[in-house]
């Protein structure tokens, strides 16, 4: 009894030296990759910081060319209400086929027409409308642009319906006007270099630990050394399973290194949640993308198929799983095909715990459908790649 | 020069490709894919946004205003609660990104005239989406406005509805949105979509194909024989070049048959652009597989350089004028902001030549200087 307990741990140590001398060689050889090493540290630095800084997705200065038909104090009043930080007062045009040519060269983004007897009609009482023309070749941003003009000019109206009324009436300004009174939550400040470096780090993040493992399969598929490892004592399991620790382990430092060096220090992003519970799951997502990148390895016989099967998995993860645009925006189907991303819940929990200072009592939902998610393509890709080689 | 020998590589270059099936399907499903499901699925309006509501004052009017968020295609309304507790507890869980609150009394003070602040809750983690949906707000909050001053005017000063209402509207704004009518981001994004699958997929492409070689050290059957630099280099990219242009021809003919998107500009222009463009995108390519030894390093890297510009500073998501000053420099460094313009220009614009030659400058000038950065990079001697 008491020997055969020796045995089964002397082949569990067994089995834990062999699983970390892969790794270790895993580690080893991704360190000697020089331009693939000095690339991650850029994915995680500065590369964070530019996105962090350089994207703003709220409108910004918009460019407004206005044509004055009018020359008034009403219509300079109303001019002068459209300022920065939305818009950006771009010169005067004599005549409106001039502004829509600079509409069309793309260097002016609205047109606001004011008409003749603007001032005019404004005092006799008589309905007045400015025209606005928006390029929306972008279509959000045109949307916002027309937006903050529909509120500049709503102002604008409701300013001088209380001023006549005013006048009017005997003194009392009393209205039924709805106004709202907005807290924004999470992020109060809508400071967008927080919303944009994390989702950078996200988007990092998946495609290293997608590619970082399969391509280290596949290479040794290719090269025939994957054969050299099946036929020593190791398993399958280690083998896939050391290509998993290892490149967890180098995103989790890179992640670390990111947030030390650019996302506390530099944009200030308050981490509310725990700190710990966060690499946890970042740790566990890593497994489950790996999982999905490994999976690929074993359908792909060289690497520039595991580079296209890459592309084709993990472009729509990137793109619909909401780390850009809110997932509940996207097409129904789309939602119901992105349930099987991992980064749609990674999105959430990243979110939550660092925005949102949200724990596991509301995170646990999706900590389940990432685990699951990655021991069903891990346990897949491992029946394939056992299958191939028996 | 010789063009017999470029043949020969191309020719050798090409059969490789084709005998790989995988790899040639994909080469011609991706852009496919992509253009079909990010056509179709990456929605950028801003609708459908989950909200709750607390109500108050459980007034006819409260309703009535609570209504025109529900029936808004803008908003999905999830429930009501009672307690501004449960309001902190689904935003936290995602479950809805807006709140809004009634306070008591809401009818009792619009009927006597006096103004009602609502409070609205709102997630910022998107910080644009919380922007666009503080808009939304706002604009129902002034419908809703107007017809209670209409209302009130009729009711306290005796006035015909009619006059009432010029009084509560004096000034207003006549909106016309530019290019695409009814803002479809469609219609923006199918466009860029064409450049984001020339600009992701051709790369690798290109750069698997030098590295290989490489890797597997057929490159010094290369070394040894009589094909000069520029010919292994022209060579190798024949292949490439004919899947890339065969793409763009059929992305054009998905844009505008399966989508309907306009193309109002001039062909000709569009597709010059578009091999200059192809030029510029496997010339990246080439330069990385210059640089690294391993296909691992090649596939990566090209992966993540190709991708994450073309995502954020290619004009794609994000125009280039709202970017910061040190992002617009980078977005400029990349040929992928010319080719959107380009693009987005020919479909949605109806430039043509005249108004586009800038643009097609710089895509010229930057294939050329890729061909020569990879040329005095590629050396037939290498070290050790």
């Amino acid at each position: 009894m008491n020997r055969n307990d020796g045995t089964s741990l002397e082949a569990v140590r067994l089995w834990t030296l062999r699983l970390f001398v892969m790794t270790r060689k895993e580690l080893l050889q991704l360190g000697r990759d020089a331009p693939l090493l000095l690339f991650l540290l850029y994915s995680f630095s500065l590369s964070v910081y530019v996105s962090g800084a350089g994207i703003a997705m709220q409108l910004n200065n918009a460019s407004l060319v206005v044509h004055d038909g009018d020359h008034s104090e009403s219509s300079r009043e109303l001019i002068h209400r459209f300022h920065e930080p939305y818009f950006r007062f771009d010169g005067e045009v004599r005549d409106p086929k001039e502004g829509m040519a600079r509409l069309d060269q793309g260097t002016a983004m609205v047109l606001l027409d004011i008409p003749p007897r603007f001032h005019e009609a404004i005092g006799s009482r008589e309905p007045v409308s400015v025209q606005l023309q928006v390029d929306t070749t972008n279509a959000p941003q045109g949307l916002s642009a027309a937006t903050y003009a529909a509120r500049i000019v709503g102002r604008f109206s409701s300013d001088l319906t209380l001023s006549r009324l005013g006048a009017a009436s005997d003194g009392t300004m009393l209205m039924p006007v709805v106004d709202s009174a907005h807290r924004v939550w999470f992020n109060q400040d809508q400071d967008e270099t927080w919303f944009q470096s994390i989702s950078h780090i996200m988007r990092m993040i998946t495609l290293f630990a997608f590619l970082l493992p399969a391509a280290a399969l596949v290479r040794e598929k290719e090269h025939g050394t994957v054969e050299q490892l099946l036929v020593s004592p190791i398993t399958p399991l280690q083998i896939m399973l050391s290509k998993v620790l290892a490149m967890t382990l180098v995103i989790l430092a890179a992640t670390a290194l990111a947030m030390v060096t650019v996302l506390k220090p530099v944009f200030g992003v308050p981490i509310k949640g725990s700190v710990a519970l966060f690499f946890l799951m970042t740790a566990l997502y890593s497994f489950t993308t790996a999982g999905l990148g490994l999976f690929a390895a074993t359908v792909a016989r060289n690497q520039a198929q595991v580079g296209m099967m890459a592309l084709l998995v993990i472009s729509p993860m990137l793109l619909l799983s909401g780390i850009a645009t809110p997932f509940e925006a996207m097409p129904s189907w789309v939602q119901t095909l992105m349930a099987l991303s991992p980064l749609r819940y990674f999105v959430d929990v990243t979110y939550g715990i660092l925005l949102k200072g949200v724990g596991l009592e509301l995170l646990w939902d999706s900590m389940l459908a990432m685990a699951l998610l990655g021991g069903t393509m891990f346990g897949l890709g491992m029946w394939r790649f056992r299958r191939q080689f028996r | 020069m010789n063009v017999r020998r470029i043949t020969a590589v191309a020719t050798k270059e090409w059969k490789e490709t084709v005998r790989d099936r995988l790899f040639l399907l994909m080469s011609f499903l991706l852009p496919v894919v992509w253009m079909v499901v990010f056509g179709y699925g990456l929605v950028l309006d801003v609708e459908h946004v989950p909200f709750a509501v607390l109500d108050r004052d459980q007034s006819s009017l409260s309703r009535d205003y609570v209504y025109r968020f529900i029936e808004s295609r803008y908003f999905d309304y999830q429930g009501s609660v009672s307690d501004e507790r449960d309001i902190d507890r689904l935003l936290g869980d995602t479950a809805i990104r807006m709140a809004i609150v009634v306070p008591e009394r809401f009818e009792e003070q619009l009927l006597e005239g006096r103004p009602v602040t609502i409070q609205t809750l709102l997630d910022g983690t998107f910080p644009l989406h919380a922007d666009t949906l503080k808009g939304y707000v706002i604009a129902v909050n002034r419908a809703f406005t107007q017809e209670r001053i209409t209302e009130f005017l009729t009711r306290t000063r005796g006035l015909v509805p009619e006059e009432a209402r010029r009084l509560a509207e004096p000034v207003s704004l006549e909106t016309r949105y530019l290019y695409n009518q009814e803002v479809r981001s469609t219609w923006s994004m199918v466009p860029a979509l064409i450049m984001f699958a020339l600009m992701v997929a051709s790369p690798l492409l290109t750069a698997l194909g030098v590295v290989r070689e490489k890797e597997t050290g057929s490159i010094y059957n290369i070394y040894s024989a009589t094909v000069s630099k520029a010919e292994f280099l022209i060579g190798k990219l024949v292949p490439y070049f004919t899947i890339s242009t065969i793409n763009v021809v059929v992305l054009w003919v998905i844009a505008v048959w399966l989508f309907g998107v306009p193309f109002k500009g001039s062909f000709t222009a569009f597709f010059l652009a578009s091999l200059l463009f192809i030029l510029c995108s496997t010339g990246i390519g080439l330069v990385i597989s210059l640089l690294v030894r391993t296909q691992m390093a090649a596939l990566i890297i090209t992966i993540i350089i190709a991708m994450v510009p073309t995502i954020l500073f290619s004009g794609l998501l994000v125009p280039v004028s709202s970017l910061s000053p040190g992002a617009q420099v980078q977005a400029h460094l990349f040929p992928a902001m010319y080719y959107t313009d380009v693009v987005r220009g020919s479909f949605l614009k109806g430039l043509d030549l005249k108004a586009m030659w800038t643009d097609l400058l710089a895509l010229a000038v930057f294939a050329v200087a890729l061909r020569l950065v990879a040329y005095s990079l590629f050396t037939k001697r290498p070290k050790a």
